[in-house]
């Protein structure tokens, strides 16, 4: 026990001290106490009390090598010091605000408490009647357990003597800047939202820091503000990008601790030039089902009004000209069966959405980097559309006919085919709009595809349903059908017309498999193209024949279009594209690697990343990027323009899109020079999807 | 992310026993070295030596409910409960009713509350404590398996063994001996509830006091 009898005797000698202090305690300063382990006093941010004024004091501990105190959650063992005030009639104090804490890990065991040096910030206030020149004196009772590998629980008396002036105190020289150097350690609100995610093992946390340069950070580390959520001694997994900080942590010990938001304080360290910076923010994470609420409201809101833009798009404008043209037929036959043409239009779009989306998110799930847009990376399936359009085109032009819904006008629409055609070019349209992202969409979809499935094809519908909205509408309010021109022998013109873009789309989808896939692919597909052609003859001709020949035909027919579709694999055998000679023209192929180099050396860098099937990027390239203007605009800053081409399938730019919140392209970035030491000025610009010489123009000026 | 800190558990566990423990902690079962306590589950089964020299398992008081503290007489925390009797208090209640009651030191040797066999029993006499065996773990085994973070810490585990309890003795976290009075004993409500086949209505508690000195 010999421990023990040293540790009377020093606390004999540390009561010996504390009443001669508390003797020698005078004017306006602090009388200091405590034990040979950590001395306490209280010190005022101010010379003088104001009547009716809140004023900062804080409880000071100076502490002993080797030994801590605790923060407000101790951690796993220990307890957070604690002050009984004795205040003058009318005072009040606050709480602590405590200062974020250290860790100290004894054994599996981890403490957050202080070492050294800890001033704890509290709030008084003063009441109104106090009289200038007299004095008043706070006192209490603090008491607190400082621990090394023993703990030891002790208390002292604490008071502060200041004069009552009028008007304002003036700062205390030795209190105002202890006082100011604890506030700054108490954590700030956090300026972003939180979430979290538990498993059985596992709670992560997801702080939306966008913009921070992760290789700043050199730390990261979550304190709960209460024991139970997560497991305090566990190593905590931080990642930091672009879209912000995840940690992951074991959980703790009380299931219901994740059924409520988890309090507590993120501490980040940074490196700076000037040295490192701790930074602590107060945090409230919700449960991620809870929150994502209103992110999965506004993604809803945001995806149907970029289907509804979706119908302007270059890609769907030739299929829903048809389908208008279906309208202006169906305006002759009843309101019933429009609506129901309306209604299996939906459905298609609805279906294929569902259908693609549902293909994405599987994939995706099993862990595959694609996102949307990811089946026109697939050269068989640009083959397989450019044939359904080129098909779709033949029928415009008169090749052949299906059934009578496109020919035949004035003619009675009451036909069932006309309904599956009405469900069939729904269906088209949603494919058809694939390559195209409007305003709006590309945050809706970058969210869905981060939910779980049910949510993810929630927000995919309702891009559907903005889809088949207007074309919707117009079947379903009789009033709107008055609008259209009356039909007549011009809607057979404009049919032929119409079949015109379709076939610039199958021109371009050849392009885009010469792109993906190079010559041996366009020689295949075009072949296929000459066998669709064949078989749409043949079906003309056939449905005109007696039937024996008829039967044979159809027969030819098919075999055509499966001599067609297994022309499709061969196009997807030739060997993929060199990335470098890819990017072409002026700009240079991107990578992380050249990206960081680029930076590295102070440059500004224009990201572009695009595909050859997004028509977006590519009328954003002719009108925008390509133009004298932004060319010359580039040249003055040297900004170096990377190409990333997300033609084909390609997981870094994905991977890249994903830390952007998107999963489709376009993607504009705009990254300025980094200057030293302005975390903010490393984060990229983002510009709109939909690029405008002006817009590009003046965010290169910005840098 | 608990895979790595679970395997490391089970790996200090297994170390400890192989480099240590020799014939004083006996294997009693695969499950244990890998699967820290968890209430609700079936307590992990342990052997310790107790003052007597005899080895003392879990498994021999099957059937029986058992009350696991962890101590270190040098604690404030714990000297807050054995110099207001409020722990001998509970052991005698406990035991009367035929509660097994192991009092456990995981103090490593040279660490604060690391005792010899005859000053332990020292302490249970002078102390007037009832406890029905103080057991020794200096390798710090049994009380990793449990997660004991502190002394006091405490388990209850009931008759069919599985764990019911595992926190704080009391809802008054301080050292202060003027708080045992007015203090909710969450130990003496969960022997209760137990004893009367109920579930336990605060199973987990977070548990106070100076941290369990371990090698």
């Amino acid at each position: 026990m010999g421990t023990m009898g040293r540790m009377s005797r020093l606390l004999a000698i540390a009561l010996l001290a504390i009443c001669l202090m508390a003797a020698s305690a005078g004017d306006g300063a602090a009388a200091w106490s405590g034990s040979p382990r950590v001395t306490v006093e209280l010190v005022s941010e101010r010379d003088g009390v104001a009547p009716g004024k809140t004023f900062w004091i804080g409880l000071r501990q100076t502490i002993a090598p080797g030994w801590h105190t605790y923060w407000s959650n101790p951690g796993d063992s220990g307890e957070p010091p604690q002050i009984d005030w004795t205040l003058p009639t009318g005072f009040t104090a606050s709480d602590i605000s405590w200062p974020n804490p250290e860790r100290i890990r004894l054994g599996p065991a981890m403490s957050y408490g202080y070492s050294n040096e800890v001033v704890l910030p509290i709030q008084l206030t003063a009441p109104a009647n106090l009289v200038p020149g007299t004095q008043v004196t706070v006192a209490g009772r603090a008491s607190w357990l400082v621990c090394e590998k023993e703990c030891i629980p002790e208390e002292a008396p604490v008071s502060l003597s200041l004069p009552v002036v009028a008007g304002e105190p003036g700062l205390h020289p030795t209190g105002a800047p202890l006082i100011a150097r604890a506030r700054q350690a108490v954590p700030s609100p956090s300026p972003w939202p939180a979430t979290f995610t538990a498993t059985p093992e596992t709670v992560t946390f997801a702080v939306a820091a966008r913009g921070l340069v992760p290789d700043r950070i050199s730390e990261v580390w979550f304190y709960p503000a209460r024991w139970g959520a997560i497991d305090h001694a566990a190593a905590q997994q931080a990642r930091v990008d672009a879209r912000g900080i995840t940690v992951e942590v074991a959980r703790g010990q009380l299931p219901e601790a994740t059924a409520a938001p988890i309090e507590g304080v993120l501490v980040l360290t940074e490196r700076l030039d000037g040295g490192v910076v701790r930074q602590a923010f107060a945090l409230r994470a919700a449960p991620a089902a809870a929150t994502s609420g209103l992110a999965l409201l506004r993604s809803v809101a945001l995806a149907l009004a970029g289907g509804i833009l979706l119908n302007l798009m270059p890609c769907v404008l030739p299929i829903l000209s048809v389908k208008a043209l279906g309208l202006i037929q169906h305006a002759a036959g009843s309101a019933r069966a429009m609506r129901r043409h309306g209604l299996a239009y939906s459905a298609g779009v609805l279906g294929s959405f569902a259908v693609v989306a549902g293909t994405l998110l599987a994939l995706r799930a099993g862990g595959e980097r694609i996102g949307w847009g990811f089946q026109l990376q697939s050269p068989l399936f640009v083959t397989l559309l450019a044939y359904l359009l080129f098909a779709m085109a033949l029928a415009l032009s008169g090749v052949f006919v299906i059934g009578a819904r496109l020919s035949g006008v004035g003619q009675s629409l009451a036909a069932r085919s006309g309904y599956g055609g009405s469900f069939f070019t729904g269906a088209l349209a949603a494919v058809a709009a694939t390559p195209c992202t409007a305003p709006f969409m590309g945050a809706a979809v970058g969210f869905a595809v981060t939910q779980p499935w049910t949510t993810g094809l929630l927000v995919f519908e309702a891009l559907g349903l903005g889809l088949a909205l207007p074309y919707l509408l117009l079947t379903l309010i009789p009033t709107w059908q008055r609008f259209l021109p009356r039909p007549g022998a011009w809607m057979k013109r404009l049919e032929e017309l119409l079949a015109f873009p379709l076939y610039a789309s199958v021109a371009w989808l050849v392009w885009v498999l010469s792109q993906q896939a190079g010559p041996t692919a366009v020689a295949a597909a075009l072949g296929g193209l000459v066998l669709i052609g064949l078989a749409a003859w043949l079906f003309r001709i056939s449905r005109h024949a007696r039937a024996t020949w008829r039967g044979a035909g159809l027969t030819a027919v098919a075999a055509l279009v499966v001599g067609a579709v297994a022309l499709g694999p061969l196009a997807g055998t030739a060997p993929a594209r060199d990335p470098a000679q890819a990017a072409g023209g002026r700009a240079e192929a991107f990578s992380p690697r050249r990206l960081a180099e680029l930076r590295a050396q102070g440059r500004p860098v224009f990201v572009n990343v695009t595909a050859a099937w997004c028509i977006t990027c590519l009328v954003n390239e002719r009108v925008a990027l390509r133009s004298d203007a932004v060319t010359e605009a580039f040249a003055r800053k040297g900004v170096v323009v990377l190409k990333a081409d997300w033609t084909s399938r390609d997981a870094g730019i994905a991977e890249m899109l994903g830390s952007f919140g998107r999963s489709g392209v376009p993607l504009y970035l705009l990254y300025a020079p980094a200057l030293s030491g302005r975390a903010a000025a490393s984060a990229p610009a983002v510009l709109p999807q939909i690029l405008t010489e002006g817009a590009v123009i003046d965010a290169v000026n910005r840098i | 992310m608990s895979e790595p800190s679970l395997s490391r558990r089970a790996f200090l566990a297994s170390t400890g026993l192989a480099a240590f423990a020799g014939p004083s902690l006996a294997r009693t079962g695969s499950a244990w070295a890998a699967t820290a306590a968890k209430v609700g589950t079936p307590a992990p089964a342990f052997s310790a030596v107790a003052t007597t020299g005899k080895t003392v398992s879990l498994a021999d008081h099957a059937g029986k409910i058992v009350v696991l503290e962890w101590t270190n007489h040098e604690c404030p925390y714990v000297r807050k409960h054995y110099e207001t009797s409020n722990m001998q208090a509970l052991q005698k209640e406990a035991t009367a009713q035929g509660v097994i009651w192991l009092s456990i030191i995981s103090s490593a040797p040279n660490e604060q509350g690391y005792v010899s066999a005859s000053q332990a029993d020292d302490l249970t006499k002078t102390r007037g404590a009832a406890p029905t065996a103080v057991l020794f773990d200096p390798t710090g085994v049994v009380g990793k398996m449990y997660g004991a973070t502190n002394t006091p810490h405490m388990y209850v585990i009931d008759k069919a063994g599985v764990l019911q309890y595992a926190g704080a003795i009391d809802d008054k976290p301080t050292s202060r001996k003027s708080d045992v009075p007015g203090a909710q004993n969450y130990v003496r409500v969960a022997l209760a509830s137990v004893a009367a086949g109920q579930p336990v209505k605060t199973p987990i508690t977070r548990a106070y006091g100076c941290t369990v000195k371990y090698a």
